[in-house]
C-alpha cells in the first residue's frame, strides 16, 4: 500500500462521519396532535388597535384561540428530544403567533416560516398534554377573506 | 372556524409501531392544526365636518387593551359658513372672507388644535376596513343649484370657493381646495383604508357679481361612500 492509499483510507470514515452527523441533526419528524381539541370554535380577528393611524402603516389585526393540546409521543416514550411548535410560511403573508401554556409546554412566539422551542428532555409518558392560549397577528390587509393558518408540533430526536 | 385535515390517528399508528418513525414522517402532511382566521367587524367609517362627537376622550392614547380611548359618536349639528357683503362692496370682486359658527379646533386623534375657528371649517374621519389598502372611501357633496333668499332670488353656489390647509399640516390635502358646483354631486375627498385623515376648509365667496340685496342660503350634505 502506498502513500497515496494510506490517505484515502483515513479519509473516508472521517467523510462518512460528518455525513451521518449532519443527517441526524435534520430529522425533524411531525407529531400526531390529532387528539387536540380547540375549545373556542372560531378565531376571530379583531384590529389590534381601533383606531387608525395617521400614516396608513401598520394595522395589525389580532385574534386568539385557546387549544387543549395532546400530541402522541408514543414513538419517542423513554428517549429525549426536543419538540418545536412549527408555523410553516403560508399564504397569504407573514402571520405572527404568540402563545402561552399552563407549564408543561414552553410560552413563546414566532413568524411564520420558522419554529420555537416548547419542550427539551426526556419523554415519559405517551401523550404530553397542555393547555395552550394562541394569539394570531397578521395585518388588517391581508384578511381579504378567512385565512386558513396551518401549524404543527415536530420532535427533533437527541 | 378550527377544522382538520384528513389525518393517521393514534390507532392506525399502534399496529405498524415498530416502523413508526418512518410512517410519521410519511405522513406530515396530515399531521398539522389549520386554524382558520375571520376578521370580525373589520369595517368602520367616521366622517366629521364641522362639530363631531367622541366620547371619553381622543381616538388616542390608545389603552392598554388596544382600544382608543374615545368612542367616536353622532353629532347631528348642522354647522353654518356666511359672510356678510357691504353695500358698498358688493359685486366689487374681492373674495370675502367667510367664517363658521363651528368650534371644532381639535382633532379627535389626539387633541392637536389643528384649525382655527371661526375662519376654518374642520373636515375629517377614518374608513377601517381588512383587506387590501388600496381603495379609498369617497367624500361627496350634494350642492343645492343655487343659494336661495326668501323672495325666490337666486346666487349660484359655484361663488363659494374653498382653501385646504391645517395646523403644522404637511402632504397633501386629503380634502382638498374646490369651488362648489351648481348643483349636483361632486368628490370634495377622499379617505385611504385605515388612515386618519383631516383637513380645514377655509371658505370665501367670489363677490364678482351684483344679486338682490337679501339673506341667501343652501344647504350642502356631505356623503362618505365605503368602496
Amino acid at each position: 500500500m502506498n502513500t497515496v492509499h494510506l490517505r484515502f483510507a483515513f479519509f473516508l470514515p472521517l467523510a462518512l462521519t460528518i455525513i451521518w452527523a449532519s443527517a441526524a441533526q435534520a430529522k425533524s419528524i411531525t407529531i400526531d396532535d390529532s387528539a387536540s381539541q380547540a375549545i373556542e370554535p372560531s378565531v376571530s380577528m379583531h384590529w389590534k388597535t381601533a383606531a387608525p393611524s395617521r400614516s396608513g402603516g401598520g394595522n395589525p389585526m389580532v385574534g386568539t384561540m385557546t387549544i387543549r393540546v395532546r400530541i402522541n409521543l408514543t414513538p419517542w416514550l423513554r428517549h429525549s428530544g426536543r419538540i418545536y411548535l412549527s408555523l410553516p410560511a403560508q399564504a397569504p403573508g407573514p402571520i405572527g403567533l404568540s402563545w402561552i401554556t399552563q407549564g408543561r409546554l414552553l410560552p413563546g412566539q414566532l413568524q411564520s416560516g420558522s419554529r420555537v422551542l416548547v419542550y427539551a428532555g426526556r419523554i415519559t409518558t405517551p401523550f404530553m398534554e397542555d393547555t395552550l392560549t394562541f394569539q394570531f397577528t397578521v395585518d388588517g390587509s391581508l384578511m381579504r377573506r378567512a385565512v386558513p393558518v396551518t401549524y404543527h408540533f415536530e420532535m427533533d430526536e437527541d | 372556524m378550527s377544522s382538520r385535515p384528513e389525518r393517521l390517528n393514534a390507532c392506525t399508528l399502534r399496529p405498524a409501531l415498530a416502523g413508526a418513525v418512518l410512517l410519521a414522517a410519511a405522513s406530515t402532511s396530515v399531521l398539522a392544526y389549520t386554524a382558520t382566521l375571520t376578521a370580525a367587524a373589520p369595517e368602520a367609517i367616521y366622517l366629521q365636518v364641522g362639530v363631531g362627537l367622541f366620547t371619553g376622550g381622543n381616538y388616542t392614547p390608545i389603552k392598554g387593551d388596544g382600544q382608543p380611548t374615545g368612542t367616536p359618536g353622532n353629532n347631528t349639528t348642522i354647522n353654518n359658513v356666511s359672510t356678510y357683503v357691504p353695500q358698498a362692496d358688493v359685486g366689487n370682486g374681492a373674495a370675502q372672507a367667510m367664517t363658521t359658527d363651528s368650534t371644532a379646533t381639535q382633532s379627535y386623534w389626539d387633541g392637536f388644535t389643528f384649525c382655527s375657528v371661526p375662519a376654518q371649517l374642520y373636515i375629517g374621519g377614518f374608513y377601517r376596513t381588512a383587506g387590501g389598502s388600496t381603495a379609498a372611501a369617497q367624500v361627496t357633496a350634494t350642492v343645492p343649484a343655487a343659494l336661495t333668499d326668501p323672495h325666490g332670488d337666486t346666487l349660484p353656489f359655484s361663488k363659494i370657493s374653498w382653501t385646504s390647509a391645517g395646523n403644522d399640516d404637511e402632504g397633501a390635502e386629503p380634502f382638498p381646495a374646490g369651488t362648489f358646483v351648481n348643483g349636483g354631486v361632486q368628490t370634495v375627498g377622499t379617505m385611504a383604508s385605515n388612515t386618519w385623515n383631516e383637513s380645514c376648509w377655509t371658505f370665501s365667496y367670489s363677490n364678482n357679481t351684483v344679486p338682490k340685496s337679501g339673506y341667501y342660503s343652501g344647504t350642502v350634505t356631505y356623503t362618505m361612500t365605503t368602496p
